[in-house]
């Protein structure tokens, strides 16, 4: 095990490094624009009352009167850069075992060794994890730093950023079980990143859809974003347990199928 | 104990046949040659040994451990060269021993860079500047560091120029005397010859033939060149039974026999030959015999 977790370091700490500093920055600047943003907000949704509609589709919630600084906090842990980058990360790393190492030909040398293929996706999932940790961690940094220049009535409490931290945790183990279950049954890497960019994607649509489009509000309950709801955190003060349940039994469910199905899958590189 | 048994081991895709009714009995500290031609199905056995491919026919042991249920525990006492290894881009011996120590448990660093010294590899090199016969070379590296039981090696002298083919073949024969078995894949008849003990053909997913290196030359005819002192005597000569005349040109008969050269030369000393030549065992044909397919192509 200890042979494979240093192969999979050297192969993925520098990508994960990368993304790591970018998500902090990106939730630097994304806080430091903030306020600007809020002075205008009043007066644009004023001059074009549809915005309301928008906002609230990329919150996630019903917006009832005025937008408050605090709600506006949510918008720095939903941005679709923030996603597009966590998301990006995870979809490579999932994707690399057993998917990437068929479509490069280099799974012989590494079933060669004495590992069982359930030990090699655990020493992938540990790495998965904690590259999510890191990301995550990385990005309530940048949080932190950017928020140094908020008015501190406008800051939100730090018990509260910890819940959309664990909100997003789970978002991103639901995705990567569903990612690990695609790649299990892919020889292609590409097929598989493309397959998975592709339900995100559409994850992501049906989500904003949903919120000012009736028909696709049927469909809302597939998107992996209906579970994830830092906007309701910072209005409502709690996390929603219900969607936490989801996104674990989601994510785990398919980790367990990915699992399974990469322990007795046919290998077959030629 | 057999280190290596199959019995009725099949993989089919479809109604494709990967391989059928194989049957292998590799006993220890022998040099088994595994030998086919290209899409045979050489590959689809090694795989379903090592546990890559699951049979939908039949079971593979190795060490008395079922190959698909017990793969990593086997693993522990093999060491495997894919044919066609591809490796990872940033990796060098340096690089790959601790990976390999790790994932083993065992000491390899000495053993690992002994064999690229041997090998003539620079330890620092990374893939993704080396050349095809310095891959292949990583790859042998990563298959031997450590001391097995097994040694499976598909295709393993793809890549390499003579002299180092000729420094593995010697490797080889050490690690079979210190006790290892070889499973040894190629196409080419020529190594295995001069490697194996024993031998397996396989054609169209199938083992033709399965047997002692040593018997197949026995039972290999040979080629004579016979010069007799006239033309005349060449052509009016009855030869003996044994003897199949292929052509006969002015003085000479070009013929072939089977079995022993004895009874051959106390004939040849009865005759009014001025020179003849008989050559070694000629595997190449039976060999070809073994390759050619059921409607006569090869």
């Amino acid at each position: 095990m200890r042979g494979v977790l240093l192969k999979i370091v050297r192969e993925t700490w520098l990508g994960t490094l990368l993304f790591s500093v970018a998500l902090l920055l990106v939730e630097v600047m994304l806080t430091l624009v903030l306020p600007q943003i809020l002075d205008q907000m009043d007066v644009m949704l004023e001059r074009m009352p549809f915005m309301r509609d928008f906002v609230a589709a990329l919150l996630g919630i019903d917006i009832e009167g005025e937008i408050t600084a605090q709600l506006m906090q949510a918008f720095v842990w939903v941005h679709p850069t923030v996603m597009t980058l966590l998301w990006a990360n995870e979809t490579m790393f999932c994707t690399r075992f057993p998917a990437g190492e068929i479509d490069r030909g280099t799974i012989d040398v590494l079933l060669a060794l004495p590992v069982s293929r359930r030990t090699i996706y655990l020493c992938e999932t540990i790495g998965w994890l904690a590259g999510g940790a890191l990301m995550i961690g990385a990005g309530a940094i940048g949080y932190t730093i950017g928020s140094q220049m908020m008015p501190l009535e406008n800051r939100p409490e730090f018990g509260l950023v910890l819940r959309i931290l664990f909100n997003l945790y789970c978002v991103y183990f639901a995705v990567g079980g569903v990612t690990f279950l695609i790649s299990s049954l892919s020889e292609r890497r590409g097929r598989a990143v493309f397959t998975v960019f592709a339900i995100v994607v559409a994850s992501f649509l049906a989500n904003f859809l949903a919120q000012f489009w009736s028909p696709a509000q049927s469909l809302a309950f597939v998107s992996v974003l209906e579970y994830y709801q830092p906007a309701s955190i910072l209005r409502t003060g709690s996390l929603a347990s219900g969607d936490v349940a989801v996104l674990l039994l989601v994510g785990g469910l398919t980790w367990l199928a990915g699992c399974e199905i990469t322990a007795r899958r046919n290998i077959c590189t030629t | 104990m057999t280190i290596l048994a199959t019995r009725n081991l099949g993989k089919r895709y479809g109604s494709k046949v990967g391989v059928e009714d194989v049957n292998l009995n590799v006993e220890p500290a022998t040099i088994f040659g595994f030998l086919g031609p290209n899409g045979a199905g050489k590959t689809t056995a090694i795989r379903l040994l090592l546990g890559f491919l699951r049979p939908t026919s039949g079971e593979a042991r190795i060490l008395g451990r079922d190959c698909w249920r017990e793969s990593h525990r086997i693993k522990r006492d093999v060491g495997y060269l894919a044919g066609d290894v591809r490796l990872y881009p940033w990796l060098t011996v340096r690089r790959a021993l601790p990976i390999l120590e790790g994932a083993r448990r065992q000491a390899l660093t000495s053993a690992g860079m002994a064999l690229a010294e041997r090998f003539q590899l620079d330890p620092d090199k990374t893939v993704r500047k080396m050349s095809r016969g310095m891959r292949q070379k990583l790859g042998l590296i990563l298959a031997l560091a450590h001391e097995s039981k097994l040694i499976v090696l598909d295709e393993p002298t793809s890549g390499l120029d003579p002299l180092m083919q000729l420094s593995l073949a010697d490797l080889l024969r050490e690690r079979a005397a210190n006790g290892s078995t070889i499973f040894f894949s190629s196409h080419t008849l020529n190594e295995v010859e001069q490697l194996c003990d024993r031998v397996a053909i396989v054609r169209d997913g199938h083992i033709v033939t399965d047997e002692p290196l040593d018997d197949l030359r026995r039972r290999a005819r040979r080629r004579v060149e016979v010069r007799f002192q006239t033309e005349e005597a060449a052509s009016t000569i009855v030869p003996p039974t044994h003897l199949d005349i292929v052509r006969r040109d002015k003085d000479r008969w070009y013929a072939e026999f089977d079995g022993e050269a004895g009874p051959l030369t106390g004939w040849l000393g009865t005759q009014p030959v001025r020179d003849f030549l008989i050559g070694p065992p000629d595997l190449e044909t039976i060999f070809r015999a073994f390759y050619r397919n059921k409607d006569g192509s090869s």
